[in-house]
This record gives structure tokens, sequence and C-alpha cells, in this order.
């Protein structure tokens, strides 16, 4: 078994926060992980992607064009990652653009958009038997609860799993 | 062996304060960079491990050529551009057989290029100074090779007194990973290699050309001794990997790279053989001295080699310089896979069998 995701942002979205605890997670839990940013030359603004792999198996190479999970969370990024969709059978897009308007109507703040996009990849995890809900919950208490915004992050996070 | 979650960069760090490293000098320079934060942030646990960010590139150099005459293990790591101006000081160390140990993490070129990944940094580990190219370089494939070699690269360069370069890329230094280290081995120690009691000097420029002639002569003699004792490849065919007896009769096939691209390629050759095709990998640890008697042994018995790099051609040149086919029963075809400044996938390299 092997779990290929590729999450895309704009840097400063915390993609490379949610990469981290997807791996620190499914390692505590036994797996093989590899986790690699991309990023251009730029301090701000640019696509932020990390490749990551989950697998059964030692695993020999970090980055792969055929991701089985895509989470895309702005329109830089939408183009950046446009070759990775390409013959990618069944992969799973997740698209900030798809859920932006029910986000809206719920008043989540932008700031912890990456917070529900974890929700997302956490059910995916969860549904392959990689970790538990819980532990992915625990870590996020852990490494953001004594920051602004714990409130907002946490409510997100339970709206984010329950739906 | 205990599990742990790392970056390259941290494996790094722990090697170098395993093998006994005492001194970093450096510059950043991505992705680079994090070994000498790393290190930096060792150092405020551990006051026996010092460290100074210099101006630039020239002055780390000279500044670990200078701790290490003064018996100093030290060290620095470099990227790209950095590399470029780290030639000066590695070239003195070369003159001088100073036991210089280098990091490089290649990143696309040429010039400020890309700043995460490549393989076009081989001809200037090896070949960047303005002498014969007598300099060890370890190309590591994996991570747990990482830390095997850094810390094998002190040794080494105490031991046998040539400058010494761990010839990585951004990908294996800046992947997060689950790894297991292996933390047994000793180390050589380091000792002051001037001495103003004794007038013990080491000479950098020679008044005759004769001088210079004898001495690079007798670098040659010791460079080849050595040689012998720290040339290492590995051969896989398969699950069987034995690097000193090789199976070639199991192998029409042969691709050879180095580095991560090499544990691609591997991973390649476990997919073709599962297809029934003869294929098998040459990957040299050591690119410089490089692996040639083992190179020789294996294509003479190939039909074709495949090369693959994230290079135009600097491993090509280099297996083409080592391969002596004069009594070769027949020449193998060699063709190749060069994607300069870029990573090559596993799937790519099977596709080159269909």
């Amino acid at each position: 078994m092997i779990l290929k995701i590729l999450l895309s942002g704009d840097g400063g979205q915390g993609i490379q926060l949610i990469a981290d605890m997807i791996c620190r997670v499914s390692f505590e839990a036994g797996w093989h992980v590899t986790s690699i940013p991309n990023y251009g030359l730029e301090q701000r603004g640019g696509v932020s992607l990390n490749f990551i792999q989950i697998s059964d198996k030692k695993i020999v190479y970090p980055k792969f064009s055929k991701p089985d999970v895509l989470l895309i969370m702005s329109s830089q990024a939408r183009e950046r990652t446009e070759e990775y969709q390409k013959d990618s059978k069944d992969i799973k897009i997740l698209d900030i653009k798809e859920i932006e308007d029910n986000l809206k109507k719920n008043n989540v703040s932008m700031q912890s958009y990456n917070v529900f996009c974890l929700g997302m990849i956490t059910k995916i995890l969860e549904e392959k038997n990689i970790c538990k809900k819980e532990d992915v919950f625990t870590l996020i208490e852990k490494k953001l609860s004594t920051k602004l915004g714990w409130e907002e992050n946490k409510r997100v996070w339970g709206f984010s799993i329950l739906n | 062996m205990s599990r742990q979650f790392l970056t390259g960069h941290e494996v790094v760090v722990q090697a170098c304060i395993d093998a006994g490293a005492t001194h970093m000098f450096g510059y950043p320079i991505t992705p680079g960079t994090e070994i000498l934060s790393g290190w930096i942030k060792r150092a405020q646990e551990d006051r026996s491990l010092q460290y100074l960010q210099t101006e630039d590139e020239i002055a780390a150099g000279f500044c670990v050529a200078g701790a290490v005459m003064a018996g100093a293990k030290a060290f620095t790591a470099t990227a790209g551009p950095g590399t470029v101006l780290m030639q000066d000081a590695m070239s003195m160390s070369d003159g001088m057989r100073l036991p210089f140990v280098v990091i490089v993490g290649q990143r696309g070129g040429p010039s400020s290029g890309t700043v995460i990944y490549s393989q076009q940094e081989v001809n200037l580990a090896i070949r960047g100074g303005n002498g014969e190219g007598m300099r060890i370089v370890f190309s590591p494939s994996t991570v747990e090779e990482l830390y095997r070699l850094t810390r094998r690269a002190f040794n080494v360069a105490w031991q046998y007194r040539f400058p010494t370069v761990v010839l990585t890329d951004g990908y294996l230094l800046k992947t997060k990973q689950d790894v297991s280290l292996d933390f047994v081995g000793g180390n050589v120690g380091a000792e002051p290699l001037v001495s103003e009691k004794t007038q013990k000097n080491i000479r950098n420029i020679y008044t005759f050309e004769e001088e210079l002639y004898e001495e690079l002569m007798k670098q040659k003699e010791d460079f080849d001794a050595m040689a012998k004792d720290v040339v290492e490849s590995e051969f896989y065919c398969g699950n069987e990997v034995e690097s000193k007896k090789y199976k070639v009769e199991s192998c029409d096939e042969l691709i050879i790279s180095h580095g991560i691209v090499a544990a691609a390629a591997r991973d390649a050759v476990d997919q073709l053989r599962s297809q029934g095709k003869n294929v098998g990998l040459f990957r040299p640890i050591t690119l410089s001295p490089f692996p040639k008697e083992e190179l020789n042994e294996i294509v003479r018995n190939v039909k074709k080699i495949w090369i693959v790099e994230s290079s135009m051609g600097q491993l090509r040149d280099l297996v083409k310089q080592n391969i002596d086919f004069t009594d070769f029963e027949k020449i193998p075809q060699v063709d190749g896979l060069y994607k300069p400044a870029v990573g090559i996938e596993t799937e790519e390299i099977v596709n080159l069998f269909v």
C-alpha cells in the first residue's frame, strides 16, 4: 500500500504545517513516510507544495507525478498542479473552489482554511486505516492550542470532520 | 537502531557530531542552509561545538582550511554557486593535502539556477580546482547512506589527507522521512598538521617546476594506494546485493546512475525483473576514486548500458573515461536518459525498457 498526497496552496496558507501534521501522525502510527516541500525563490506569494508518501514499505524516492490525493488551496496552485492531474487515474481532488461557498456561509475564517483541509484529508487517512482522527486532533491541539485563533481552529476542525 | 522522523539536514548534522566534528564554518545557501542552522542549534546546547557564519563561501572555505591545519575537525556545507566559490579554498586544500570536508547540496545550474535539486556538480566536486582532481567524492543514495558516508568522509579525510566531498542534493536533504540510523563505528582522530615550535609547515607554492612535479607524482601514488581502501560501489540485480562478487551473467542491460537517481533506478530494476527483463544497476558510491575495476568487470558482459542522471552527461563522461574496452569481445552500446536539473522517477526509467 502506498498513498501519495500532493498539497498545494499559496505561501503562507499553512501547507507546510498541515503536511507536517499528516506525516507526524502517520509516522507515529508506524508507517514509512516521506515528505518533501517545494517552493520557488520567492520569500512570499509563491506556490507552496508538499509531496507526501505513506507506505507499508520503505520509500526510495520522494517525488512523484501521479498523486492519489491532490489538495488545491488557491488559483495559483490550481495552475501549478495541472500537470499532476493528467493521466492520474482515480485521483481524488480536494479543491478549495468547490467548498469555498460553504466555508463562507459558515463563517470559517481564511486563516483556518488549512485546518479545514486537514480535516478532509484526515477523513481519507482514516478510511485507509492509516491513522485515527483523534490522533490528528491530539497533535493539532498540541501544536496550535497556545496560538492565536485556537477556538476558531477547534470549531473549524469539528465542522470539517463532521461534514 | 531507533526509528526517527528526520530531514536529511538533521541526519547530516547528527553524522558530523557523531564523527567528532567540532567546528563548522559556512555561508547559508539553499538547499544547504539548514545544515548550518541545525549545527548552530546543536552548538547552543553543546558548548564544545563551534561555528562561524562567514561573509561568503570563500571565507568559509579558508576558515575550514585554517582550522584543520590547527588540528580541529572542521567542515562546511554549500551548494550551487557556493560550490563554485568554495573551489578556491578546496584547491589550496588539494595542494596542501588538507582533510577538508564539505557537504554539497547540488542545485540547478549554471549560476543561481534553481534552488533544490540537480546532479550537475559532479565535475565541480571532483575537478573544480586548478590541479588534477585528487579528491574523495561520495554520492549517497539514501538518507541512511547520507549518514554513513558523512561520518566516513571525516574518517577518510583525516586518515588519507585528501579533501573529501559528500555530494548530495536538496531532495535527499529536504525530505523528511522515517530513518533508522546505525551509530556503530569508530572515528579517526584529528591532530595539528603544522607546528610553530618544530617549524613544521605545509607548502602551497614551489620555486621549481620539477619540485611541484615530484610532489604531484607522490600525491598520485598516495591517491592510488588510498583508492584500494576507499573505493565503493554497488551492483544490484534483484534481491541480491553483492558488493565484491558480481553475478554478472544475470544481467543483459545495465543501468548506471548515482545518488538519489540510483534509488529510483534500483526500484526500476525490481519492477523490470518482475517483468522478466534482465536488467541490473551499477552504482558508484565513490565518484572519486571511481570504481573502475568493478565497472569493467560488469560491463564486459552486458549488451547495453543505460546512463541515467540529472545532468547532460557528467556521469556518462566519468563512466566513459573509466571503461577499458581493449580486451572486450563485444563493445556494449551506450544510451542514456539525461535530464539536467530535474528529478528522475522510477516510472521514467522503467519506460526506457518498453
